[in-house]
């Protein structure tokens, strides 16, 4: 009868307030609406926003479709949103978030500058963490095989070929590369990483070329130390193959790092250390991207209830809040304490790694790349007829949106 | 009946149909001639984002759309006839490759590449589905009794499993080193990446589809062997038919009009093909026209998407089915006039 | 049944058919036994390289989780007796259950007290059987495979899983019915009209059957979340934002089917002799009192059929559902496949995987209890082309 007993326990449980439920410094009386992405930060952030009461959190895949659409109806269906530095794009875009300065200024004594998205001087969106793919590492393998933290791709491609060699692991290196948006990704940050840029004139294509073909050569060498299987593994699959033993490195989201460490599930724990992205030219700045994930406010609706969502979404944020999670993401809040899994990030950003670039062309840009890098990959096209087709495909959507 | 009976009883079913199918397929097509766009403007941002240890500010050029007074962006719709058609078969890119003969280069069009995938598919998992359905029907129907229900139940579980669910199963057999691969690698003695190259993942996309739908050929074919008439079948056997002759000259007849139903379905289901290509992730190497159409609509991470591309490919889609479907919509109409 | 000289089968084919049959069960059932072997697993054993590993589960078993050969021998038991129960026991039941001649209610229940029993055997009695008599039995009750329901746990009680179920119980017998009592009245309509209006009308519907869903689906969300504003012209204050609501769904779910739903129930209802409708308009009833009087009583195997196809599309549905409900009413196969699009850890998988098993359970006894009506129900005409 255990379950059932359980049951009873959690329902009992439910009515007792506890200590956590007070830990919120105010009583919310207007109802509040939250939606945004569900990965593990958000399901911290709206429980402990969820404290203040009368909130109510739509953690949705489908969120990207739905977000746009809900915040422009009038009045919006949810006051607070989740956003990371792409998403926030067709919002403002569309002028359906409001400036925060004011309620900054009100509520957000606790915030530090480094949390304030400004876009032309006003701030839209408010930070909580960043994110970003960065080495990870086998140290007992490198270690064995004398080999040091390779520093730029070159020479991960030489740690490669050395474990390869040695035959320790299934494959040496693992990759995000599923086709569509990762494999895009690991274009861009190759491509930015070796000093390329995307547009001239801020609108006109510009990935023809040198650049583009080194990154791509560069992505190709690299997948010959790959599960051939590469262009169906996302995160989940690497993150996996880390944790089975398959593979000595790869280049992985941070939010992907606590996992590493997870008994339950992997049987390298302790294993894995954490680096700055690679270089794609020696001596380079770290070739990935940061990304940040942070909360907007809805602009069509009422001024008290923008206050009320603002207030709770600050309890979501505080520094309670981080240092209940702070193995789950790499924290922009005050109170958090990196810890070994987070060296990566904060090295990566050291190192100079740009911002994501995002923008309405960046992300036609983003889905031409995702669905042309694989044909190469594939040995279906050529370096510079895969690259062709991507700046084909992007103007071809560039006109239908507009930008031209 | 009369006419305003008829309307009675039909009422309610016509009007579910006309405001949530009809409707949007007339959007559709107007909107596959049209394009609406955003007004952009060209101007310097400057963007905060968080550095370390310290902000890192960028002042960049870049368009961003005009909003109007009332704080809505600037939007125009323009009527441009058949472009979006033209960008979605990209007639003279295709035309050129033709010319060359080079069919490599044509299959590197989205559009055709799509396209020959869902016609092979469609046209390879119709007899194959038929011929598991009927082989099935006639094994249960010659089975002893007793074991007749405990087969069907288990032969209907990949027809009434969900499909995404379905598709996974079977995704994870064969992953990595799932069971099924480390089998074959056993079996044939050699390394196996089923997910590596196109054509594997092909026949598991086929294998997928025809375990699912089989079932259901199968227990239509069932059903109606239970009507068969025996006197006909005996009298096949005092005319010394064999048994190959007997199924040939008495069942298969019998089964006409189902095979023609189960077909119609399986045709309009497998046209559409889209489930399979998410389930396996085939976009590297094989996509589907609705996949295509889906892949139009769904939002980049800015929340751009190609509607008008998206209808026009869409309405290339109908009309694939259509004329798949003609030669049935035919003998509907046959049946229609002998009966009226 | 004694089988005539004539049609008795040589040996060799027998065993091909029998062979044949046994091979296609394999298939068919072995990636649905893989998924539920895999849910019962500590995360390191189900996505273990070893198959035997996955089988027996050596690390689960070496937290004292694992099932006895008495566990298995007995769960084996209570397996069959539902299978035998199910096929064989249900439809007296049913019947005798049955007020009134509304034999869809006895049905209902029979198959509600049916699934709750099933529910109690391997929630409860079954825990409680096996742990009273396990160590009373020496080496049979040795755990001898890894087995663990915590992802069972997880799901349903942690993640409110029976949020989920209950959503998806509300949409899909509100599809079923309704797409059934709109489905019967046009089959009926259609089936007893040769006007060419009817003709086109049927045309129309197959063309619509094989429409691209995702191309109406996408159609539908911006209606969907600004229908207050649309709305309130004709409604007032009260204009409801469908986004959301689980009607609005069922509407969609209902008109998607329903071109499936007349085709397959027109066929059935010309299977019907018009005498007998006709007899009854003789005598005086009007159209809609002879559907009621008279084909009500004798449509029920075709509306059996026809309503577990639409029962499997709203069951089964991920692209509605996702899209135009929000959390608090989503569904279960929107909320599964949210487990594995997040950002997902290996956990969350096996938890996506216990889930998954969990609906498909349904569907199986579903099956279970109608498999006999579904044949019978296509036997009676339902597809006649």
């Amino acid at each position: 009868m255990k379950p059932l007993a359980k049951a009873v326990l959690a329902a009992v449980l439910l009515f007792v307030p506890s200590a956590a439920s007070s830990a919120c410094e105010f009583d919310n009386e207007v109802p509040v609406k939250s939606i945004s992405a569900g990965f593990e930060a958000w399901k911290a952030v709206t429980a402990a926003m969820a404290e203040c009461g009368n909130f109510e959190a739509e953690l949705d895949q489908e969120f990207r479709k739905k977000q746009p659409a809900a915040f422009a109806a009038t009045p919006s269906l949810y006051q607070i949103g989740g956003v990371a530095n792409s998403t926030i794009v067709p919002l403002l875009n569309e002028g359906t978030i409001r400036p925060l300065d004011d309620l900054v200024a009100k509520y957000g004594q606790n915030l530090t500058s480094n949390q304030l998205i400004k876009v032309d001087g006003q701030v839209m969106s408010i930070a909580m963490m960043v994110n970003a793919q960065h080495l990870m590492y086998r140290k007992d393998i490198l270690d064995d095989l004398g080999i040091a933290p390779p520093k730029s791709y070159d020479e991960m491609l030489a740690a490669a070929e050395k474990i390869k060699q040695a035959g320790v692991v299934d494959y040496p290196i693992g990759a995000t590369m599923k086709t569509g948006w990762n494999v895009g990704m690991e274009f861009v940050n190759m491509f930015l990483g070796m000093g390329g840029e995307f547009f001239t004139d801020g609108v006109q294509p510009n990935v023809n070329n040198e650049t583009g073909i080194k990154a791509l050569n560069m992505m190709k060498a690299l997948t010959e130390y790959m599960d051939p299987e590469f262009l169906v593994s996302d995160s989940t699959y690497v993150q996996q193959q880390f944790q089975q033993n398959k593979i000595a490195m790869a280049n992985l989201w941070a939010s992907r790092a606590g996992a590493m460490d997870d008994e339950a599930e992997s049987q390298v724990v302790g294993k894995i250390e954490m680096a700055a992205a690679p270089a794609a030219v020696p001596g380079g700045k770290p070739a990935t991207t940061i990304w940040w994930d942070g909360i907007v406010i809805a602009k069509n609706i009422s001024d008290e209830e923008a206050d009320a969502a603002f207030r709770v979404a600050m309890e979501g944020l505080d520094s309670d809040m981080v240092q209940a999670n702070s193995d789950i993401a790499v924290w922009l809040i005050k109170g958090y304490q990196p810890g070994r899994l987070a060296v990566g990030a904060i090295e990566s950003l050291q190192g100079g790694a740009p911002s994501f670039p995002a923008s309405t062309a960046m992300g036609l840009m983003h889905t031409a790349l995702g669905n042309n890098v694989a044909d190469f990959l594939t040995g279906a096209k050529t370096a510079e007829q895969a690259l062709a087709d991507v700046e084909a495909e992007y103007t071809t959507s560039a006109k239908e949106t507009g930008l031209f | 009946m009369k006419g305003r009976t008829f309307i009675a009883f039909v009422g309610p079913s016509l009007f579910l149909m006309l405001l949530f199918i009809a409707a949007p397929l007339v959007s559709v097509l107007w909107q596959s001639f049209e394009v609406t766009q955003q007004v952009f403007e060209t101007v310097e941002v400057e963007t905060c984002t968080p550095g370390f240890p310290e902000q890192t500010c960028v002042t960049e050029t870049r368009s961003r759309p005009v909003l109007m007074e009332s704080g809505l962006p600037l939007t125009e719709t323009r009527f441009v006839g058949l472009e979006s058609y033209r960008n979605v078969l990209e007639p003279e890119r295709a035309a050129a490759a033709l010319r060359n003969g080079n069919i490599g280069e044509l299959l590197n069009i989205d559009f055709w590449k799509a396209l020959r995938f869902t016609l092979t598919f469609t046209l390879i998992t119709l007899p194959l589905i038929l011929g598991v359905g009927l082989v099935l029907a006639l094994a249960v129907n010659n089975a002893v009794r007793s074991i007749r229900g405990p087969v069907i139940f288990v032969s209907l579980l990949p027809f009434i499993i969900t499909p995404v669910i379905g598709a996974l199963s079977i995704r994870w057999l064969f992953v990595g080193d799932g069971i099924m691969t480390a089998f074959l690698e056993w079996w044939l003695q050699q390394d196996i990446a089923m997910f590596a190259q196109g054509w594997t993942i092909e026949i598991l996309m086929l294998f997928y589809r025809v375990w699912h739908v089989a079932p259901f050929a199968f227990v239509i074919f069932y059903a109606a062997l239970q009507t068969l008439n025996m006197d006909t079948m005996e009298s096949a056997i005092i005319d010394g038919a064999s048994r190959f002759e007997r199924l040939r000259y008495v069942i298969v007849p019998h089964l006409m009009p189902l095979i023609i139903f189960v077909s119609l379905i399986h045709l309009m289901d497998a046209y559409r093909v889209f489930e399979e290509v998410i389930g396996f992730r085939s976009e590297a190497h094989v996509i589907s026209l609705q996949w295509l159409t889906y892949d139009f609509l769904t939002p980049d991470d800015s929340g751009n998407r190609s509607i008008s591309r998206a209808s026009a490919s869409s309405m290339l889609t109908m009309i694939g089915i259509v004329i798949l479907l003609i030669p049935l919509l035919m003998r509907t109409w046959r049946d229609h006039r002998g009966s009226s | 049944m004694s089988t005539p000289n004539a049609l008795r089968q040589p040996l060799a084919l027998r065993l091909t058919s029998a062979g044949f049959l046994c091979f296609w069960c394999l298939i068919a059932a072995l990636p649905l036994f893989w998924i539920a072997v895999m849910s019962f697993k500590k995360p390191v054993d189900a996505f273990a390289s070893n198959p035997l590993d996955v089988i027996f589960g050596p690390a689960t078993r070496l937290e004292g989780k694992g099932l006895s050969v008495f566990g298995i021998l007995f769960a084996i038991a209570l397996l069959v007796f539902v299978y035998v129960f199910a096929t064989r026991h249900l439809a007296p039941l049913a019947q005798r259950l049955t007020v009134d001649r509304q034999i869809w209610l006895g049905w209902l229940s029979a198959v509600a007290l049916f699934g709750c029993a099933v529910i109690f055997a391997f929630v409860y009695v079954y825990p409680a059987v096996t742990g009273i008599l396990d160590p009373l039995l020496g080496f049979l009750g040795d755990p001898i495979i890894g087995a663990t329901v915590e992802h069972y746990r997880a799901v349903w009680f942690e993640n409110e899983f029976y949020r989920n179920f209950i959503n998806s119980l509300i949409v899909t017998t509100g599809v079923v019915v309704v797409s059934l009592t709109v489905g019967t009245l046009a089959g009926y309509g259609l089936a007893r009209s040769d006007s060419n209006l009817a003709f086109w009308l049927l045309v129309a519907a197959l063309i619509f059957r094989a429409l691209p869903h995702s191309v109406l689906v996408t159609g539908y969300l911006p209606p969907f979340i600004n229908s207050a504003e649309i709305l309130r012209p004709v409604f007032g204050e009260a204009a409801p934002t469908l986004y959301g609501q689980p009607w609005a769904v069922i509407a969609v779910l209902v008109s998607i089917n329903q071109p499936f739903t007349i085709w397959m129930l027109r066929s059935f209802f010309q299977n019907i002799p018009r005498e007998l409708d006709e007899a009854a308009r003789v005598d005086g009833c009007s159209h809609f009192q002879a559907f009621r009087r008279v084909i009500m009583p004798v449509m029920w195997p075709g509306v059996i059929t026809t309503g577990l196809f639409s029962f499997l599309l709203a069951y089964n549905d991920y692209l509605v559902t996702s899209l135009l409900l929000d959390a608090q009413n989503q569904t279960m196969v929107p909320a599964i496949a949210s487990y594995f699009n997040r950002e997902t850890t290996t956990t969350d998988q096996i938890e996506a995987v216990a889930a998954a098993v969990s609906i498909t359970a349904p569907l199986f006894v579903l099956v279970m209890v109608f498999q006999r009506q579904i044949v019978s129900g296509l036997t009676q005409g339902a597809v006649k082309g």
